[in-house]
């Protein structure tokens, strides 16, 4: 065997265990979570590799909220998606009217907006949680999921109108032109030709807004409180404070939750990759 | 189309905030509570029924949220930033991690009217830990209301103890004697092939169990005098001084021998009671008897496997006077609905309500008044092998009171777990048990500057 063949060999063998090395380090946590949602609670602290009776309870658990911190598992899901489809629907609507003003119609320093609400990743969000606290206290939106939405859409915007700025270069201007010969007006290209031409941004820029709301614990856990508001990750923050050990419902429930994630990721997957890449690619 | 004018578009933004303060000022007739949650479902149940009667009887409504303990804390100090509180705060760590500081700030309502309508049923170390120093007032009052308290228990496992050749006899009654104890019970078990750890105890930084076990270390070997009555720190003293050394020499050396789990160094305060459950240790010292009370309806773990004991005796034979931890109420400046909340306060704090209460959250809690034990046999009833031996030490042997309620320093000192990092420095980064007790002596006192009682 000749050195280069060798090298060859040793290079993909080497490649190859890394490879294994990443799969294993990415995948053991989602196994763990799998393998303490299929075991039963006293087993739950065990050390084995798979549960020796495995079970689908604390699913069933889950589903039918037959444990007392998942009494209301099922609203705070409805909550989840309240406010994640509303995040989603703001983020757009707010991202596509401002990228459109500052694109389309060409407003004097429009790039101003633009690189201000970039600006506003300069501050962590968990920096801002105490004045948003206030602000919301002081409109009576305190224990409102309006808060949460509020909050959220705020965080979302700025990232959403820079991916529609940088994507809507890439369709021509022409458009808009030939558009107007025809006597359209600005409501009507927007609705009739940007926002059409649009739609893998608006996929992609949707989900995004959407898992950030989705996943959100600190300012969902500070501006709600009622039972009836909460939302499941902060439902599940109880979990953590309780005696009796029931991490196989907390698994199940955490499973049972990526769920939506997962599906609408799949769903749009194709959507999603071209309109983040062509944002990226603006020439 | 009809455009909207700047002015209307003000207008109208000064009509929707008019209604947001509408919505808050009607919000007066109710009375807004913030409640730690409990460790099993029973805790939550019995406040929630506590407050569906005093709603039944007033006929003023209570808009209860069960919060779990840290993230309470969190909340309300978020709440006090803004002056957006609730009436009426429940806290069952607030004793250490809040109430001192917002009392000195200025932050907390004085309600020594609703203490003095039982005053006399209170245990006098309960009072102790309720009276604090407001620094813009210059001076002490009650600004916490106890509602219920504990003491450090420890437990252990019987079919553990008896499976290393021991029977409950064979515990040792004083404190070096007894944590060693469960260090030969895990050689034994381990020459057993059990995997096993012969104590659990927290080694974090965070939360309350390792600071608790602590500072009952320190109290047993002497240092109890850290913080005078009047609020000056007393850490100068040699006999203090030794008490943190040897306390944190105690309580390092096993886990650095392998006698404490190495996860414990990360465990939040119901990390224990889980690995406890699990089998994976022998023992572990808690501040309350839930790992008991959580597990009532097995009848053989509660009544035959599940030992509780009180704090052992100190290394010369006496008596060491329990730390008692206090559950406190409280009132926030910036509350809506002052007269309310103290009202139902007043009402939880009738001895008849608030025996009914403890006794739904199953005994978890001792009352803080000793009237409650004395007049029903439920508290004392020797059948039962917990629930006495906590209404023992925490309510009919000698307690005392934490230093926090002498000067809120101390409360600083254990939000930034200053003797709970020199345990870190010990065990993670290798420092000597005398560069850990300076380093965490220098902190402590720099902390006390800030904190002058005049």
């Amino acid at each position: 065997m000749t050195t280069a063949r060798l090298d060859r060999r040793l290079t993909g063998i080497a490649t190859l265990v890394f490879g294994l090395f990443l799969i294993l380090w990415s995948i053991l946590p989602l196994y763990n979570m799998v393998r303490v949602g299929l075991q039963h609670k006293e087993d739950v602290f065990s050390n084995n590799t798979w549960p020796p009776h495995p079970t689908l309870d604390s699913f069933r658990t889950v589903l039918h909220e037959a444990y007392w911190l998942l009494q209301n598992f099922w609203g705070q899901m409805g909550n989840s998606f309240y406010i994640g489809v509303a995040v989603a629907l703001l983020t757009l609507t707010i991202g596509t009217l401002t990228s459109f003003t500052i694109g389309r119609m060409r407003i004097r320093q429009g790039w101003m907006l633009t690189n201000a609400a970039l600006m506003t990743y300069v501050i962590p969000m968990s920096f801002l949680a105490i004045p948003f606290y206030g602000i919301m206290g002081k409109y009576g939106l305190t224990n409102n999921p309006l808060a949460v939405i509020a909050v959220e859409v705020t965080f979302a915007t700025p990232y959403a109108i820079f991916i529609f700025q940088q994507y809507s270069g890439s369709i021509p201007q022409e458009l808009d032109e030939a558009a107007r010969i025809d006597g359209a007006s600005p409501p009507q290209i927007f609705f009739r030709i940007y926002l059409p031409l649009m739609a893998p941004a608006l996929v992609a820029i949707g989900t995004y807004a959407l898992l950030l709301s989705w996943n959100e614990y600190l300012y969902a856990f500070l501006l709600l409180s009622s039972d009836g508001n909460l939302t499941v990750p902060v439902g599940l923050g109880k979990f953590l404070n309780s005696d009796e050990a029931p991490w196989n419902y907390l698994m199940a429930a955490s499973i049972i939750y990526a769920i939506p994630p997962l599906v609408i990721y799949y769903t749009f997957r194709r959507k999603m990759s071209g309109g983040l890449t062509m944002g990226g690619v603006k020439g | 189309m009809k455009q909207i004018s700047r002015r209307q578009a003000l207008a109208g933004s000064a009509a929707l905030a008019t209604a947001a303060g509408s919505r808050r000022a009607k919000a007066a007739g109710t009375v807004t509570v913030w409640w730690t949650q409990g460790f099993y479902q029973a805790e939550n149940q019995a406040v929630i029924d506590t407050m569906k009667e005093w709603e039944k009887r007033t006929g003023t409504k209570v808009d209860l949220t069960i919060i779990n303990g840290p993230d309470l804390i969190t909340k309300l100090i978020a709440g006090m930033q803004v002056g957006d509180v609730p009436d009426l705060v429940h806290t069952v760590t607030g004793d250490r991690f809040l109430v001192p500081q917002a009392a000195w700030n200025d932050q907390l309502v004085d309600v020594s009217d609703v203490i003095d309508s039982q005053r006399s049923e209170f245990l006098p170390t309960a009072l102790d830990n309720s009276r604090f120093y407001n620094a813009k007032l210059k001076k002490r009052a009650y600004y916490s209301v106890p509602l219920k308290c504990s003491t450090l228990m420890e437990q252990s496992w019987r079919p553990l103890i008896e499976e290393a050749g021991f029977s409950d006899a064979d515990m040792p009654k004083t404190h070096d004697a007894y944590f060693k104890f469960f260090e030969t019970v895990q050689d034994k078990l381990r020459s057993k092939g059990k995997r096993i750890y012969g104590l659990g105890y927290s080694m974090a930084t965070k939360e309350a169990d390792s600071g608790t076990l602590f500072h009952h270390f320190l109290t047993a070997y002497g240092g109890a005098a850290i913080v005078t009555p009047e609020g000056k720190l007393n850490i100068d003293d040699p006999a203090v001084r030794k008490a943190a050394s040897m306390a944190l020499e105690r309580l390092t050396t096993p886990f650095k021998k392998g006698y404490v789990p190495p996860g414990a160094i990360n465990w939040g305060d119901v990390d224990n009671n889980n690995a406890f459950y699990a089998r994976q240790i022998v023992m572990t010292p808690n501040a309350t008897i839930s790992i008991s009370v959580a597990q009532m309806e097995k009848p053989d773990q509660y009544f035959k496997e599940i030992i509780t004991q009180g704090i052992p005796a100190g290394n010369d034979g006496q008596p060491i006077a329990s730390l008692l931890g206090v559950s406190p109420c409280i009132i926030p400046k910036g509350a809506k609905n002052i007269d309310d909340a103290k009202s139902l306060l007043k009402s939880i704090i009738e001895p008849a309500t608030l025996n009914t209460y403890l006794k739904e959250t199953r005994g978890r809690y001792l009352p803080v008044m000793p009237s409650i034990v004395k007049n029903d046999p439920w508290w004392l009833d020797p059948a039962d092998p917990h629930r006495p031996v906590a209404v023992k030490y925490g309510l009919l042997l000698p307690t005392t009171a934490w230093w926090m309620a002498y000067n809120p320093a101390y409360s600083a000192v254990l939000s930034e777990q200053i003797w709970c990092q020199a345990e870190a420095n010990i065990t993670q980064r290798n420092m000597t048990v005398e560069q850990a007790a300076e380093e965490a002596i220098k902190r402590i006192k720099a902390t006390f500057e800030k904190f002058e009682i005049g």
